[in-house]
């Protein structure tokens, strides 16, 4: 399957601290891809040079063209869903003004109807607080609320940050179960970022797993999921 | 009672002048965290503005609309030139720039129009009308209207509409907005833009009472001030009720008070400042910041 997102050698920091030393990975069109690593590993970072968070150098092509020199902006607008660390909802505007905001750059509204409709069966709670302030949400609607605004972007790519930070395991595997729905109706693909390598691995099919800003370890998820020392030097499980 | 009623709604008149400036401060505090002590002088200047169209013979109600686009487009301007440079500079930094904004806007009016006051015309007729035996002037019934159709205007662009959605989320949270697409530099712009418009609506407004000159606006800034921090400074609402309750406070004072009188009103601005920032740091309508350290 064509790469629809390829990082090529891609070094990145902040100031004069540098986080990643020539990252190159690749996540196919309609694949789900984890990036696992301990804490500082540069996981986030990475994410965040996808999407022009941070300064860069190496090459980024997303379907084909490089996003060097691109703003945050037209890389969004180009196809890719950020749900950064700590979700980035607007805790200022109701539910719906953050799901209004994942869906104000599309013209299709009739497809941007039945996205709607897709959302709340997946999200049935954010119906009903559909009015309400984004901040009286618990952190796993919050979660949702991220996951439900970045399906409402259509992207080609979801860029995922922790999604199970901070909730309790039964959340996290029902936003799981439908991260994996989303990616199989809509070929939407995900990389996702996990310090929860266990079920990381369940949902992608391949994984990188990063040590001090370079790729240790990657392959296919099953087969690192079974490789006993992969799992108790990198994963911790 | 008569007259303590006719003094309240001269006092909702001069607070709906007051609200539009305090909301234009504060939509440019929410844009970027800080007052922008420039937005007296360029109301003053679209106010000038306004006038020089109506000089050279243009009527008033279309020479008002005309000088609120281009008031709008000067601040759009402003912001791409002076802040944006400077966006990321400490907030010193930022106020001293709008400081400096302010001095030249108003060094660039006396040149240009010079010192001396001029009259500037309203277009409501100077009468009164007997309302339950109350006489309102037709002038405070004007500026009260005027003042709420743009209060209303700005409401519903920001609430109801895709770009006010756009723009408060960029002004609130422009990192997250900017993952989500929004063009968070052109709203910021925006915003200023919008700010300049609603300002300069201010200064057509009190100027047929003080008479148009380069420093007019200096005291209605300050009650400006004091109207959107007794708003909570972050809040639009706060403003417009702020401004209100401020103009009629202000008036109230004004007739009543024993050695108020005109002279001390300003005083009465500055008292109300310094009791909110003591009392109520937060306003009527703000909150409290939060920040994790």
């Amino acid at each position: 399957m064509p790469n629809l997102l390829e990082l090529k050698e891609v070094h990145a920091g902040y100031g004069p601290r540098s986080v990643l030393h020539g990252v190159s990975l690749s996540v196919p069109e309609g694949g789900i891809v984890s990036l696992l690593g301990a804490n500082g590993a540069g996981k986030t970072t990475t994410l965040r040079a996808i999407t022009a968070g941070v300064r860069w150098s190496g090459d980024i092509i997303f379907g084909g063209r490089s996003l060097r020199r691109l703003a945050t902006e037209e890389i969004v607008r180009a196809g890719i869903a950020h749900v950064p660390e700590g979700r980035g909802i607007c805790t200022e505007l109701t539910v719906d003004e953050n799901l209004k905001l994942g869906s104000h750059l599309r013209r299709d509204g009739a497809e941007v109807r039945k996205d709607y409709d897709r959302v709340f069966e997946y999200f049935p709670v954010l119906k009903e607080r559909r009015k309400l302030s984004a901040s009286t949400l618990s952190g796993g609607e919050q979660q949702m609320l991220a996951l439900a605004r970045a399906l409402l972007m259509k992207p080609k790519l979801m860029l995922l940050d922790e999604p199970s930070l901070g909730l309790a395991p039964l959340v996290v595997r029902a936003i799981f179960q439908i991260v994996k729905s989303i990616n199989e109706a809509s070929r939407v693909a995900v990389l996702l970022v996990e310090q929860n390598a266990r079920i990381a691995l369940e949902l992608s099919s391949s994984a990188y797993v990063l040590e001090v800003g370079r790729v240790a370890v990657s392959g296919a998820s099953a087969d690192l999921k079974d490789n006993e020392s992969v799992r108790r030097s990198y994963l911790g499980y | 009672m008569q007259e303590f009623f006719q003094q309240v709604v001269s006092g909702i008149a001069i607070g709906g002048i007051f609200a539009s400036l305090a909301l234009a401060l504060v939509l440019i505090y929410n844009a970027m965290g800080l007052v922008n002590f420039a937005q007296g002088e360029m109301a003053m200047f679209a106010t000038f503005v306004a006038y020089a169209l109506i000089n050279r013979g243009m009527s008033y109600w279309i020479a008002f609309p005309i000088t609120l686009v281009l008031a709008f487009g000067g601040g759009i301007l402003i912001q791409r030139l002076v802040i944006k440079p400077v966006e990321r500079a400490p907030v010193l930094t930022l106020v001293i720039i709008t400081l400096g904004l302010a001095t030249l806007v108003n060094g660039f009016a006396g040149f240009i129009f010079g010192y001396v006051p001029r009259s500037f015309p309203s277009p409501f007729s100077a009468d009164s009308a007997d309302l339950f035996g109350v006489f309102i002037s037709y002038r405070d019934m004007g500026v009260i209207a005027v003042s709420g159709l743009v209060l209303l205007g700005v409401y519903l662009l920001l609430q109801r509409t895709t770009v006010g959605l756009t723009m408060r989320a960029a002004a609130h949270h422009p990192e997250a907005s900017r993952l989500l697409g929004v063009q968070v530099s052109w709203m910021l712009a925006l915003g200023w833009g919008l700010a300049s418009a609603v300002g300069a609506v201010s200064g057509i407004m009190v100027a047929p009472i003080l008479l148009l000159e380069p420093n007019m606006m200096q005291s209605i800034i300050i009650y400006a001030f004091a109207a959107a921090v007794l708003g909570g400074i972050e809040s639009p609402l706060g403003a417009v009720i702020g401004g209100l309750i401020v103009g009629v406070t202000v008036n109230l004072a004004g007739a009543y008070l024993p050695g108020v009188g005109g002279d001390l009103q300003l005083a009465v601005g500055l008292a109300i400042i310094i009791a909110v920032l003591i009392a109520r740091p937060n306003g009527l309508f703000g909150r409290a910041a939060i920040r994790r350290v």
